[in-house]
């Protein structure tokens, strides 16, 4: 039994690399190879290559120190927090929400067979991203303190150790949502927040850690007391990836039952919130007129309507609505001082300066990328605008219209923020914010055209078109390039032609794209989508 | 109403609708019957503009569906089999957009909205999320997001699937009513008995060619719809 279930819930994991999921149709098998080579080289070589450099910065120096423990306290504990904290979300929906639980459960299958087999998927999950700390983190110890059978297989299992408290941690987590998504009301709100907290919290730690390195590593005999004074059990922890067989032995235990009654506390209330359906309080209907909205508004009200019901579409398509106000905010306390700094390495080129703001903003604004996955999101109500009496033309219309309305705002306020604290000319200054704004409103254009182009239909998660698809990957890496494509060229020939020229040339060059693509969106666009 | 004129539709090398034609008048409650993969889909569908179709022609109030769109989207009203309607709404939510779309002013659709909820008994479910509702009480809203701008025709799939008899019941007196008042229906269902008392017309398709049609002592003579369904099936 469980073996069909895990088979099952294995082919649902890899699905995506052997069966396009706009087509339905099985890959050609260079492309899943292809697929697979792209995904190996992203978690080996770009994440394990980041993580590879942060383990020999401290290796070495903690275990000279003697505190070679330590070392393994810290990347046990970076690989936690990114396996479970990572998977937080994905666990409750993997837990929780298949579309196949109540099938299932339907079934004469136990409980705790339908957990297991959902827990391979958590599992592979968490042991992927913590891999790709505590591998490094591994070769890394053995190639600058040698091997030794003991360190060796200690070190492997400390590695199997780390995923199964990334499980836990994961399941109890995810439990944790799961109990909060049942009693919540403005659900998707709050997990914005919480993400939104998170990923601020990750990225000052990211951007304190090599400091806090610097100063652990300077100190690391002194730490090393103290921790193993005050806390012996990570003394103990640490000891495992060093090779001491008693640590080893005690924490295998420890995990091994700390699992065991994970399952036993997850199969006791899985039934009971894998077949709920929100306990939260009715909201009372109360009749009261409604104001009338042109064909146009009501599209477009409903356009905001699918952004803000859903925290995977606004996290994953919207972050620049946060980001740019937080930049522009941010350039008003620091601005002064951070443009100096940056025209000191410029050589005092306060063209190059105005240039390189604008760039950034532009960068920030293309987190935003709402409009490409919104004709995919129609999904199986796409019968809805297309059985209306609207034309095609105005339901993309009101779709490319969030992204311009959600970026063109935050950029204007950003803008005026950076004009406050940017020394340029008037023109320049005029000539940035026309650039940036008519950038924000040709990447509208040119998701929703990429959006229209490749729509996907028939998915079964939201995640597929929202994070998954060639669609999403075109708008975010098209949208860099943009920005590269506007930066770069300037450095070679900004003497030639000065900033006010070469701005004009490029908001000229974003206005007539924009009006392009605006002019596909209303005639070939909308046949195809009229077609979907 | 509604002149479907020699319509085709293939998928790839297989005939989905093969030659149809079909007239509906104003006032006429008319079943489409068929076995599954029949067609019965792709006619609707093609009738209400969501499919393209190959060949023939669709007039609704002597529109073309093919030139003019959206003028004729103006004058009907689609319920598809399945009511994947928009699961981030509420339901009042999805009302007045079916209602803004259709421009009713706010005291018509309130009016509507009042009328049609109470006799569901969907009232006090409206402000909900539409994706806490059963599949049957999405299938009231369809029908309520239907009936809201007054259409002159009305498209069905298979409406009483889902539908408690009561509601399947209000559904009846909402669809004579419609008639009654110079509107047209035209809807698919598997249902023989209500198709039988329900319907002042009939149309049989097999394999995407009409193969009967006309008023219902016309299709079923002396015998009953079951039997005469059966027995073309069968042939």
């Amino acid at each position: 039994m469980l073996k069909v279930l895990l088979k099952k819930q294995l082919a649902e994991v890899f699905r995506g690399y052997f069966f396009n999921r706009k087509t339905n149709k099985a890959r050609y098998k260079a492309n899943t190879v292809f697929m697979f080579i792209l995904f190996a080289f992203i978690m080996i070589v770009l994440l394990g290559g980041v993580f590879t450099f942060v383990a020999l910065g401290m290796c070495g120096g903690l275990t000279s120190a003697g505190v070679g423990w330590l070392y393994f306290d810290l990347m046990s504990g970076i690989a936690i927090l990114l396996g479970a904290f990572g998977s937080v979300f994905n666990t409750y929906s993997g837990l929780y929400l298949p579309k196949d639980n109540d099938l299932l459960l339907s079934m004469p299958i136990p409980v705790r067979t339908i957990i297991i087999s959902r827990l391979l998927n958590v599992y592979l999950l968490g042991a992927m991203y913590s891999g790709v700390v505590m591998l490094p983190t591994l070769f890394v110890y053995w190639f600058v303190a040698g091997t030794t059978v003991l360190n060796v297989i200690c070190g492997i299992i400390l590695f199997l150790i780390v995923t199964a408290i990334v499980l836990i941690l994961s399941c109890l987590l995810g439990w944790v949502v799961a109990k909060i998504s049942l009693k919540l009301k403005n659900k998707s709100f709050i997990t914005v927040i919480i993400s939104v907290t998170f990923f601020a919290l990750y990225y000052f730690v990211y951007f304190k850690s090599q400091e806090w390195i610097r100063v652990l590593v300077a100190n690391a005999t002194l730490y090393g007391q103290n921790i193993k004074s005050s806390a012996s059990v990570l003394y103990m922890f640490g000891r495992i990836g060093e090779g001491d067989p008693i640590a080893t032995a005690i924490f295998t235990a420890a995990t091994a039952a700390l699992l065991a009654l994970t399952i036993f506390i997850l199969s006791r209330g899985f039934l009971k919130i894998a077949t709920s359906t929100a306990s939260v309080g009715k909201t009372e209907y109360r009749e009261k007129k409604a104001k009338e909205k042109s064909a146009f508004g009501a599209l477009l009200t409903k356009e905001f309507a699918r952004f803000t019901s859903s925290p995977n579409y606004m996290l994953n398509c919207g972050f620049g609505v946060l980001l740019l106000p937080a930049a522009g905010v941010l350039l008003l306390i620091k601005g002064t001082e951070f443009l100096s700094v940056i025209g000191t390495v410029l050589r005092g080129r306060t063209d190059q300066v105005a240039l390189l703001l604008c760039a950034m903003l532009m960068l920030v604004s293309t987190m935003n990328e709402m409009a490409a996955p919104s004709v995919s999101l129609e999904g199986k109500s796409i019968w809805i605008p297309q059985s209306l009496p609207v034309e095609a033309k105005t339901v993309l219309r009101a779709k490319a219209a969030v992204q311009v309305i959600l970026t063109g705002i935050p950029m204007a306020f950003a803008l005026v923020c950076s004009m406050i604290v940017l020394q340029a000319t008037v023109a320049e200054k005029i000539m940035v914010c026309a650039a940036a704004l008519l950038f924000t409103l040709f990447t509208a254009m040119f998701n929703s055209f990429v959006g229209t182009k490749n729509p996907i239909l028939n998915w079964t998660s939201e995640i597929i078109p929202i994070k998954q698809s060639s669609t999403m990957l075109i708008a975010l890496f098209g949208g860099w390039g943009f920005v590269a494509l506007f930066a770069v060229p300037y450095f070679f020939i900004g003497n030639a032609i000065g900033l006010v020229p070469y701005l004009t040339i490029w908001s000229a060059i974003y206005l007539i794209a924009a009006l392009l693509l605006y002019r596909w969106l209303n005639t070939k666009g909308a046949r195809m989508f009229a077609e979907l | 109403m509604l002149r479907i004129e020699n319509l085709t539709k293939t998928y790839g090398a297989q005939k989905a609708v093969d030659d149809l034609s079909l007239h509906i008048r104003p006032g006429e409650i008319y079943g489409f019957i068929g076995h599954n993969g029949a067609g019965k889909t792709t006619t609707l569908k093609s009738v209400v503009g969501i499919l393209n179709f190959d060949k023939g022609e669709i007039y609704i109030n002597g529109s073309s569906i093919k030139t003019n769109p959206v003028e004729c989207k103006r004058l009907i009203a689609y319920i598809p089999d399945n009511p994947d309607l928009y699961d981030f709404m509420s339901g009042i939510k999805y009302l007045n957009f079916i209602a803004d779309i259709y421009g009713v002013s706010p005291d018509e659709r309130q009016e509507k909205i009042r009328k049609y909820a109470d006799a569901f008994e969907l009232t006090k479910d409206l402000a909900q999320p539409i994706s806490s509702y059963s599949h049957g009480m999405k299938q009231k809203l369809a029908v309520i997001s239907a009936w809201i701008h007054s259409p002159r025709l009305i498209i069905m799939d298979e409406p009483f699937v889902g539908l408690d008899p009561k509601a399947a019941f209000t559904l009846k007196e909402m669809m004579h009513e419609l008639c009654d008042n110079g509107g047209a229906i035209f809807f698919s269902t598997h249902v023989l008995e209500v198709a039988e008392k329900l319907c002042d017309k009939i149309a049989i398709i097999k394999q995407g060619r009409l193969i009967k049609s006309g008023t219902m002592e016309e299709v079923r003579g002396d015998e009953s719809l079951e039997e005469v369904f059966l027995e073309l099936e069968a042939e």
